[in-house]
């Protein structure tokens, strides 16, 4: 069977909140490589990105997500992965165990040394990595997050603010995980940090009256 | 992997977070110690009350501290996700009727702890006799895991909402009042020593009605 190139695709994209437009009309499509998601604070970039990860519904328009996974509703919720500022995993649980939870609860093998060695591709410690969440610093919860957003090897994937609170270590770590996704299929990253975005292969900018593919 | 396998690492995760914090569980069991011990006392005068009239009074008060004792605990299965901020976690990777599944399940079972607790303390310290313990038994299971079922599902609904405290106890009250009617209804019976059929029917009916209707609209109240 051919091969279904990833695709992730907005298509005429709007949201309002209270009546007014935070964007509108946006429309692109990414097969492979690092799409830039830019524009001031409040512009929107989260909530676009949250649209584009199926996790907040747009005013109108849509998301179209091609992928080689199976067709079933489970597959497509995996095939995108994310992680925003706003995401927290259980700070009761270590890190394994939050790990581990989610792929057991998405019927997925979740050993422990495959568990360690994602863990310790982001740059986390041996001796973090069994330590409760609520304990980490902010640099480590943001490692964690990006050790979330790959859990399933999604073949999209989409980081908001991948960057935040990572000292030159982390920001390293953030750059290799980019970099091995976008081969794979398409990254969407967003920032406020133009020095983010590594070489994008397109760049979408947000403004407040609207949005500019 | 099966629906009900992943409900259970739900519910194994929700119990493993409340083991190591003891939030739920420390209001619940404190909430039906002191809720039982208050009522012991206050008691005492209708101890003298004659048999055939004790069984409503008994059944009433039993209920009506598992509900408080319960309310204390079962609407935070959605809500905390929500106030921790694990809930996009938790949507972006598994099916919201799972997650209703594994909820629903750690309630019961938190439920059934706090029954264990409450009747052996009406047992002991209100003198009461379960005429037939087996009665009891089943009224306890199906009254308690359609409480469980419409209090999970009722936290999924309010728990991104304002004013989710009031909203829960505004929508729960008359979708409980069937439930807690039936129960209290059975518990008389099975007090009496009669095996309350009738009343476990309609306990049973509600549950599937509040099992079926939840699981229709988990995604709606959870995901959008």
């Amino acid at each position: 069977m051919k091969a279904v190139p990833t695709t992730i695709a907005a298509e005429n994209l709007s949201k309002a909140f209270s009546g007014a437009p935070l964007f509108s009309g946006l429309s692109f499509s990414a097969s492979r490589g690092l799409v830039a998601i830019a524009g001031r604070n409040g512009s929107g970039k989260t909530t676009l990105l949250k649209i584009l990860a199926g996790l907040a519904r747009p005013t109108s328009g849509r998301v179209r997500v091609e992928t080689d996974a199976a067709p079933s509703a489970s597959a497509r919720r995996l095939a995108v992965g994310w992680a925003g500022p706003d995401l927290q995993l259980y700070g009761a649980l270590t890190a394994v165990e939050n790990l581990a939870f989610f792929r057991r609860a998405a019927g997925r093998p979740a050993g422990d040394a495959e568990l360690t060695r994602r863990l310790r591709d982001v740059g986390l410690a041996e001796g973090a990595i069994h330590r409760r969440v609520e304990e980490y610093s902010t640099g480590m919860k943001q490692r964690l997050r990006v050790a979330f957003a790959v859990l399933f090897d999604p073949p999209v994937l989409i980081l908001d603010e991948p960057m935040v609170g990572l000292d030159v270590e982390g920001r390293d770590t953030v750059d290799r995980v980019v970099a091995a996704a976008r081969e794979r299929g398409p990254v969407l990253l967003a920032s406020n940090d133009e020095r983010d975005f590594a070489r994008p292969d397109q760049r979408v900018d947000l403004t407040p009256a609207g949005a500019r593919a | 992997m099966s629906f009900l396998a992943a409900a259970w690492v739900v519910c194994v995760k929700d119990a493993t977070e409340e083991l190591r914090r003891k939030v739920a569980i420390v209001a619940v069991f404190f909430f039906a110690a002191t809720a039982v011990t208050l009522v012991s006392f206050a008691m005492v005068g209708a101890l003298a009350l004659p048999p055939a009239d004790r069984p409503p009074l008994e059944a009433a008060l039993l209920w009506i501290i598992l509900f408080f004792a319960a309310a204390t605990g079962l609407p935070r299965a959605f809500v905390t996700e929500e106030e921790a901020g694990t809930g996009l976690a938790l949507r972006k990777t598994i099916p919201a009727v799972v997650v209703l599944a594994g909820k629903t399940l750690f309630n019961f079972l938190l439920f059934l702890a706090m029954a264990a607790i409450t009747i052996p303390g009406f047992l002991i310290l209100l003198d009461w006799k379960a005429g037939s313990p087996a009665g009891v038994a089943a009224t306890m299971l199906a009254g308690g895991y359609g409480l469980a079922v419409v209090s999970t599902f009722l936290s999924a609904l309010v728990a991104r909402a304002g004013q989710r405290n009031v909203l829960f106890v505004l929508i729960a009250f008359p979708l409980l009042l069937p439930l807690l009617q039936a129960a209290i209804a059975a518990t008389i019976e099975a007090t009496a020593g009669g095996f309350p059929a009738t009343p476990l029917r309609v306990l049973v009916a509600y549950d599937g009605a509040a099992t079926c209707g939840a699981y229709m609209l988990a995604s709606v109240a959870w995901e959008d």
